[in-house]
């Protein structure tokens, strides 16, 4: 037995969540084509198919590109601390690839390494994470590649998976998931199916025995030297999550006051400013060590410290890289 | 032509008189060609030339991994060839110490890319050598998407910037493809102190892109890798077209086409219109 829910069914759901002021997001297209996750103000803004991957990833709705810690205000010898709004809003994300999802569980582990991101984890408290499981995949994927397929489970609340014609079997998979459609499936007796995942194209345990040998080597620079430096790669990824703070909108009131906000903005090691010391000195001094460091990070490092692989296959860093690179362009190189 | 380009690669390997070829070779299957770099003449073959060599390979010349390989040969499209006369009139180029092979071009992409149907440079100029030949064709107006735009009305206008802006996330992809973005420090990393918001704010957004935009002014040549490279689809060659006919319209001066015209940024001249600025 299955819990099956029609295309139709779901827009009249997702409607009435939006009429209850209860804000979803999705997949939709912002512009002619480009599809992108986006809040949306009404159910068709919805897309369900016709795409791969949308061009950015869900670790916004958690980790936005930029947030406000604190806001300051120093007058003489006095600070006065304001705390931005809570990050406490309930938000429904629908549609999301199991991909984005799965990054959710391996991000949990850092946001909650040494110290608790209450920003992070907040929002993930009140956020319900509903995904539809892959009908197509293209050639920038590679979830079978990290343990993953095209209908993984991990960090989703609920999952659609498609059955037929405008149709989508619920596999509800949390309380909070069992919650969103409680009362507003069909039993019926076939079951929903996803496509068969992309071929694997490396062997993520001989990625990290490669790294752990391999610090030196002249395959970094023969292999990405058509890096152009840019942050596109972790910007779309699911899973990178480096950022800065800074303090923004510093102004001087006057001669003795001032007042400004402090920030947390998304940063990428692909840039040379990530390392660039107060000295001069740049201990990553290329574009090579720059892309070593990257994945080294995501099949080396985090494996070690967390127990996962910071990748979960999306190929979004391909599709949004300029030249085509991104994680899966450098790792099958290295076989 | 692919023939022909290869056999060049391999006599400049060959003859020692380059170092290397920055080329296009295989992507991704339907994908845009990916930049090649050859330094042996055996692997001349991995170049390739179609419709679908997008990239404008002149970005790699500011590039110091790449510059450590050596002197240099660079294949070249029409559009892509102005970015050389721009780099060497501001002296970011020692031009008889760079092969360039220019490849006479149809028009890339499939749909084809807006800039091509307003090209008017199919077959690239001054190169070292020239590689096909192209047909002419009559260039559409080079401001008709601009001109089209230009005739909303301003609050339309800004309402169309602050979309598209909203969704910039300062991955700096535009300026890194950007092959007159060669700022040693760019002032978005400029922090002692910080000039530019750094967060990617609709305030901050616009202030990046704005400043770009005014640092390319009169020195952008048109490539669109900007808009082809934005991950967020963000329309920056609206922006860029609407710089170079302020140069062209004031100026009588398009970037990168007339070698031995002065640039106007770095000319100054009496009779120098003031009107476009309001």
């Amino acid at each position: 037995m299955s819990e099956i829910i029609t295309a139709q069914a779901l827009r009249a759901l997702v409607g009435e969540w939006l009429a209850k002021g209860r804000p979803v997001a999705g997949p939709s297209r912002v512009k002619p084509g480009l599809v992108a996750y986006a809040a949306i103000a009404k159910s068709d803004d919805l897309i369900l198919d016709g795409f791969v991957h949308p061009s950015n990833s869900i670790k916004e709705f958690f980790f936005p590109r930029c947030e406000r810690l604190y806001g300051y205000r120093i007058e003489g010898r006095k600070i006065e601390l304001t705390d931005p709004p809570a990050p406490d809003t309930e938000q429904i994300i629908l549609g999301a690839r199991p991909c984005d999802a799965a990054a959710l569980p391996i991000l949990d582990r850092l946001f909650n390494w040494d110290s608790r991101d209450d920003f992070y984890n907040r929002r993930r408290a009140a956020t319900t994470v509903v995904t539809l499981a892959c009908a197509t995949h293209d050639q920038a994927c590679f979830c079978t590649s990290v343990g993953l397929a095209p209908d993984a489970t991990e960090g989703a609340d609920a999952i659609l998976v498609p059955a037929g014609e405008r149709r989508y079997e619920v596999r509800a998979l949390t309380d909070k998931g069992r919650a969103l459609f409680a009362g507003r499936t069909e039993s019926a007796t076939d079951a929903g199916r996803a496509c068969d995942g992309p071929p694997v194209r490396f062997d993520a345990g001989r990625v990290r025995e490669f790294l752990s040998a391999n610090f030196e080597s002249p395959v970094w620079a023969e292999l990405t030297m058509r890096c152009l430096g840019c942050g596109s790669c972790a910007y779309v990824c699911p899973t990178c999550h480096c950022f800065d703070i800074e303090d923004e909108g510093a102004r001087a009131e006057s001669a003795t006051t001032s007042a400004g906000v402090r920030v947390k903005n998304w940063d990428s090691c692909q840039f040379r400013m990530f390392t660039q010391h107060a000295s001069g000195h740049n201990p990553r001094a290329n574009q090579a060590q720059r892309q070593r460091q990257r994945l080294m990070h995501k099949f080396r490092v985090y494996p070690e410290r967390f127990g996962a692989i910071l990748c979960t296959g999306c190929g979004n860093c391909t599709r949004a890289c300029p030249v085509s690179l991104g994680v899966a362009g450098v790792l099958e190189g290295l076989k | 032509m692919i023939d022909q380009l290869r056999q060049t690669c391999r006599r400049l390997l060959d003859e020692k008189r380059v170092d290397v070829v920055i080329g296009y070779g295989e992507g991704p299957v339907g994908g845009a060609a990916i930049p090649v770099f050859i330094r042996q003449a055996a692997d001349a073959d991995r170049l390739i030339w179609n419709n679908r060599c997008l990239a404008n390979l002149t970005t790699y010349l500011k590039r110091p991994e790449v510059r450590a390989l050596g002197r240099a040969a660079i294949v070249v499209k029409g559009c892509d060839a102005r970015a050389l006369v721009v780099l060497e009139k501001e002296s970011q180029l020692a031009r008889e110490q760079l092969y360039v092979i220019g490849m006479a071009c149809d028009g890339m992409g499939d749909p084809t890319a807006a800039k091509c149907a307003a090209c008017d440079a199919h077959v690239p100029a001054g190169c070292d050598e020239a590689i096909g030949q192209a047909a002419e064709s009559a260039p559409d107006a080079r401001y008709a998407e601009l001109a089209a735009f230009m005739k909303r009305p301003p609050a339309e206008r800004m309402a169309f910037w602050q979309n598209e802006l909203s969704r910039c996330v300062k991955c700096y992809a535009c300026r890194q493809v950007c092959p007159l973005c060669y700022c040693e420090r760019c002032i978005v990393d400029k922090n002692r102190p910080t000039v530019i918001d750094t967060a990617s704010t609709l305030k901050g957004n616009f202030a990046w892109a704005i400043t770009r935009a005014f640092h390319l002014a009169g020195r952008c040549v048109g490539c669109d890798e900007c808009t082809r490279a934005c991950p967020a689809g963000i329309d920056l060659r609206l922006l860029n077209l609407s710089l170079a006919r302020a140069a062209e319209e004031s100026f009588d001066y398009r970037a990168g086409v007339d070698p031995a015209a002065e640039p106007i940024i770095g000319a100054y001249a009496r009779q120098d219109e003031e009107n476009f600025i309001r």
